[in-house]
């Protein structure tokens, strides 16, 4: 089928020649099967406490999700990436569509309406996964268009960053998901800055952002009724002081820091963790990093850092190389993508950060996130056939 | 790989078309970037296990905690003679409520309290509690509910889920998936299920297992098992290890005690109780009515009782009280009664002491002077000394001087010439008091000891009374000695008295009396059988003979005190006993009949003792020989023996309708004694 499929793309866009390539390939395999070893360490626990001793519920699930999020990859890849230039409005529209429809069909989960049901399937869509894959192609295509000269404007920073900040504010005031509207707003911050040819504006807003942050904590801080502010403001007061809020918003942050500092420098040994025996619920989502650190120490931490190294290096090999400007630009929004959420989890478990949702790639729980996150390395691996192309055009072929 | 490009298109009107060498270097910067950042998350990781590793190591352990819980064991049951279940345990659990779970989010509280209503639990309580309480994880919102109501709620819930997960029922209106904070803690109860049967017997167990009077105080270490544990520990490798004993439950107790001649029993006792109640002034039938029904050949007991009678499934339920004599400040029982009224307004103080004196358990508890039930002691020691001779005359004019005092005969009138036999028949002080002096001090006070009057007898039950220092020694008057051949001025228990004249019968053996025939562990295997046990002899076959021919002429001879306490159908012997209490002459007495069956060839002892009963006139052992011929009408014929007398068309009616026509086997000649099984 896939080669059918394949076959189609040929026919319609001309045959494309080119290489797969092995080493993005092997580091997210990688990956994915140490993401999913982890994953049975920590949510065994819980699974078998829940879901009456079936231990591997999430394993297994997770495990479904990710041989169909490998033969999407698989599939996306056979897709020249230019493919997705003529369809980037389209994706877009579908993309906020989907948020919209959260407010008809919405389904609740741990009380956030974050996810849409799919009918006839067992697992949830969660809209924000699609807006930033959405994001990205869409940003591409525009600043492509926008030529080198507007990008050098204070109107080519601007206009492309509106349809995200659009998406941003949907997913915030819709769906609630602040973490994930920050994420998109950061893609498209990333891709500009790499696309745009200075530096100034770029540590003027980082810095208005940065002063704007201070500012807002100071107020939270200062203010003498945070209940108004709801659970954001509770939740920066928790970050500040969460020995002082152990027992409410607190209490998963100092737990996962329990996790980390109990690690030391080589962890208690996969499967060995205490704290996810029911003191960091719902572990295998958002905190499995500190799960990590406890089980595998600060090696463990360290090794699973460096492997996202290696990733983001081969990604920016591969935008490098890339056979044109869009596809290097979809490359960066990936890049951009996935380094963010990794940053941001991990700023988040160690407290560095006031308490924000946002998973792990290739490690937390959940069937959307690894769908659309190996959709994206789809689209990187056929920006990489075209490399390979040139890289073979070069020697002459 | 060759960082160099090949240039390729241009950069045409329509937008970029390559991905330009400084557009690369800012991708560097941004690669840069995010090293950085991962470089800082690496330090902040190091130092988070440098600064603060050890502290959160002991956090992470110390929060380990709660891993470590008790298993509670089960606490042994206790059986008749037959099996029938008195006492047992039954799993039932708590419910704990956690009003921090309940407050993550708004939407579970509601769903909660219903389930919890759902329960029989308040909810009002409950919402008060959580709100005052809202980071408490450990309430006990209801104790001791059932396994099956326990295991309906759980049903209930589950398929309550099911359902709103098949309809998709939004999340904010769902009623049982949003229940939180509700879980169970099991744990054992104690349950009676004959209520008031044997109640003084058993005694009750209330929480933590711990037995208050009765057989649950006495083998409360046999009935209690080992708890086991549940609980982690780390190795040296700081991997959490986890450890389950299992516990141990308690072993079983095998009565000797029957069940149904339990029943008989206090059937009958209550039955005297109702008759009586009120009579002469508001309260019980009498203070205390009680009964002892004793193997004869062994020392097991088969039935204990007294009333006023208690649910050991409630035993602090204060309306038992209404009745009681109240107590004055020694505990010891005036003319007033207890009301509803009194109870109402009863002081914390007072409630310790009447519930002790409901739950006490007067056979074996409580001395008395026996009255005339001591009477063939005194001959049997009289016989077995040889200071007594079977032929011996008495002449009884109505009194008797001892040292300065009159002391009177049962008999006003006197009952003139007496033999020994006519003495215990006609139960005549004055021939008894001559025969005291006959004896003698010494030796009467040497067999005092020998019946084990004022000792324990050891019956495994506990708060049984020692008395002995109600009990003359060799250095008392006259008086003393005059009065104590006829059983006042000296004080015994039930146990004592029945266990004493057991041995009087049956030869001489004194058996010591014993309610537990078998421990068995938890799983039914044997673990010890307690064997009769003969302390002492304490008369001669020859002498027992003598005491059973005159006892049998308390109930058949013209004389007799005790012709009431017959059964229809059997030959019995036996003793009356009306003894007064102190202080004399308030017309206040203890009024007794200790009997046995067969005549001939003695079985069963009956005992019944009734304290003070509620009539004007007390001094009439017909109160007590009444109950004594009730049980045993009913008992001797469930025991197998058959009926060897004729019986009189009276009788036989009141057989019909006790159901008991049947036994009755008219002219067949009478295999004496042999019980049916």
């Amino acid at each position: 089928m896939v080669s059918s499929i394949a076959g189609f793309f040929k026919r319609k866009f001309g045959n494309r020649r080119g290489l797969l390539d092995y080493s993005l390939l092997f580091i997210v395999l990688f990956l994915l099967s140490f993401g999913l070893v982890m994953l049975y360490s920590v949510s065994s626990y819980e699974a078998a406490v829940e879901y009456k001793g079936d231990a591997a519920y999430y394993l297994r699930r997770q495990m479904v999700f990710t041989v169909f999020g490998l033969i999407l990859m698989a599939g996306v890849s056979l897709i020249p990436y230019t493919f997705w230039k003529k369809v980037s409005v389209l994706a877009y529209l579908m993309s906020v569509g989907l948020i919209v429809l959260v407010i008809p069909f919405g389904m609740e989960v741990n009380g956030a309406k974050r996810w849409i049901r799919i009918p006839g399937l067992p697992m949830q869509l969660q809209p924000a996964e699609v807006a930033k894959i959405g994001v990205i192609i869409l940003s591409a295509m525009i600043v492509e268009k926008l030529g080198r000269r507007a990008l050098a404007t204070m109107r080519g920073f601007v206009f492309p960053m509106i349809p995200a900040l659009i998406v941003a504010v949907m997913l915030w005031k819709i769906t609630d998901n602040l973490s994930s509207a920050i994420i998109v707003v950061a893609i498209v911050f990333g891709m500009l800055f790499v696309a745009c040819p200075d530096y100034g504006k770029f540590i003027a807003i980082a810095a208005v952002v940065a002063v704007a942050g201070v500012a807002i904590v100071w107020y939270i801080v200062n203010s003498a009724d945070t209940g108004s502010m709801g659970f954001r403001g509770e939740r920066v007061l928790a970050w500040l002081d969460p020995q002082q809020y152990a027992g409410g918003k607190g209490y998963q942050t100092i737990q996962a820091l329990y996790a980390i500092g109990s690690g030391g420098v080589f962890g208690k040994g996969l499967g060995q963790s205490m704290q996810k025996l029911g003191f960091i619920p719902e572990a295998q989502n958002d905190m499995i990093f500190s799960i990590i650190c406890e089980e595998l120490g600060l090696f463990g931490a360290i090794s699973i850092m460096l492997m996202f190294v290696l990733l983001l290096w081969r990604f920016m090999m591969i935008a490098d190389n890339a056979d044109d400007f869009y596809g290097a630009m979809l490359v960066v929004g990936v890049i951009s993508h996935i380094s963010v959420q990794v940053i941001l989890n991990i700023a988040v478990v160690t407290n560095m950060i006031p308490n924000t949702g946002v998973t792990l790639p290739f490690f937390s729980y959940g069937g959307s996130s690894v769908f659309f996150l190996l959709s994206e390395i789809g689209i990187v691996l056929s920006v990489a056939r075209g490399m390979s192309r040139n890289e073979l055009a070069k020697y002459g072929e | 790989m060759s960082r160099s490009r090949v240039v390729k298109g241009k950069n045409t009107r329509g937008g970029l078309k390559r991905f330009t060498i400084s557009m690369q270097r800012k991708l560097a910067v941004l690669f840069g970037l995010v090293l950085l950042a991962f470089t800082v998350l690496g330090i902040r990781l190091f130092l988070i296990n440098r600064d603060n590793g050890q502290i959160y190591k002991m956090q992470v352990l110390s929060q380990q905690a709660y891993e470590n819980q008790t298993i509670p064991y089960k606490r042994g049951k206790i059986m008749d003679c037959k099996g029938t279940v008195l006492a047992d345990s039954q799993l039932v659990y708590n419910v704990i409520v956690d009003s921090k779970a309940i407050l993550q989010k708004d939407v579970y509280l509601e769903p909660t309290l219903d389930a919890l209503e759902s329960l029989g639990i308040n909810r009002d309580r409950i919402r008060e509690f959580i709100t005052n309480h809202p980071a408490s994880q450990y309430y006990i919102a209801l104790k001791n509910l059932s396994y099956q109501n326990r295991k309906e709620y759980l049903e209930k819930v589950e398929a309550g889920i099911a359902q709103e997960v098949k309809n998709k029922v939004p999340a904010a209106e769902r009623r049982y998936s949003n229940i939180k904070g509700i879980w169970f803690e099991s744990g054992y109860s104690r349950f009676y299920p004959h209520g008031e049967l044997a109640c003084t017997v058993l005694g009750f167990s209330g929480s933590g297992n711990v037995g208050t009077c009765g057989l649950e105080e006495y083998y409360n270490d046999t009935l209690n098992g080992i708890a086991g544990r549940r609980y982690g520990y780390l190795d040296e490798g700081l991997n959490m290890e986890q450890t389950t004993i299992e516990a141990t439950d308690g072993n079983n107790l095998v009565l000797t005690l029957d069940a149904n001649i339990q029943s008989i029993v206090q059937k009958h006792l209550s039955a005297f109780d109702e008759e009586w109640k009120n009579v002469d002034h508001p309260g019980n039938g009498s203070n205390n009515t009680a009964c002892i029904v004793m193997d004869v050949n062994s020392g097991d007991i088969l039935a204990m009782a007294g009333t006023p009678f208690y649910n050991p499934n409630q035993p602090s339920d204060l309306a038992a009280l209404v009745g009681m004599p109240k107590l004055d400040a020694t505990d010891s029982p005036t003319d007033g009664y207890l009301t509803y009224k009194d109870i109402l307004v009863m002081s914390d103080e007072d409630k310790p002491r009447y519930l002790n004196a409901l739950w006490s358990n007067f056979c074996i508890s409580e001395a008395f002077e026996p009255g005339s039930t001591a009477k063939p002691f005194t001959v049997a020691a009289g016989l077995e000394t040889g200071t007594v001779k079977t032929d011996e005359l008495h002449f009884c004019p109505g009194y008797k001087y001892v040292d300065e005092f009159e002391i009177k005969c049962h008999n006003r009138d006197g009952d003139g010439w007496v033999t020994v036999g006519q003495a215990i028949e006609s139960s005549c002080n004055v021939a008894l008091m001559e025969m005291a002096e006959e004896i003698g001090k010494e030796n009467f006070t040497k067999f005092q000891n020998i019946f084990n009057f004022g000792l324990r007898t050891g019956i495994d039950l506990a708060d049984e009374a020692r008395t002995d220092s109600f009990v003359s020694d060799s250095t008392m008057a006259n008086s003393m000695l005059a009065t104590n051949a006829f059983g006042q001025n000296f004080d015994a228990t039930m146990i004592q008295m029945i266990s004493g004249f057991c041995s009087l019968i049956n030869g001489g053996n004194y058996y010591e009396p014993h309610i537990v025939r078998k421990v068995t562990s938890a799983n039914g295997t044997t673990l010890k059988t307690i064997e009769p046990r003969v302390l002492k002899k304490t008369v001669s076959e020859k002498t027992s003979e003598k005491i059973r021919e005159y006892t049998i002429q308390v109930v058949e001879g013209r004389h007799g005190t005790g012709e009431t306490a017959r059964p229809a159908g059997y030959r019995i012997g036996g003793k009356t006993g009306t003894a007064e209490t102190y202080p004399r002459g308030n017309n206040e007495y203890i009024v007794s009949f200790m009997g046995y069956a067969p005549a001939e060839d003695p079985q069963i002892a009956v005992y019944v003792v009734i304290d003070r009963p509620n009539y004007e006139y007390q001094d009439d052992a017909t109160f007590a020989t009444a109950v004594v011929r009730g049980i045993m009408q009913e008992v001797l014929p469930y025991m197998g023996f058959y009926m060897t007398e004729p019986v009189t068309d009276d009788e036989y009616e009141e057989l019909e309708e006790l159901g008991l026509a049947v036994t009755y086997t008219g002219d067949e000649s009478p295999d004496k004694w042999e019980k049916k099984d």
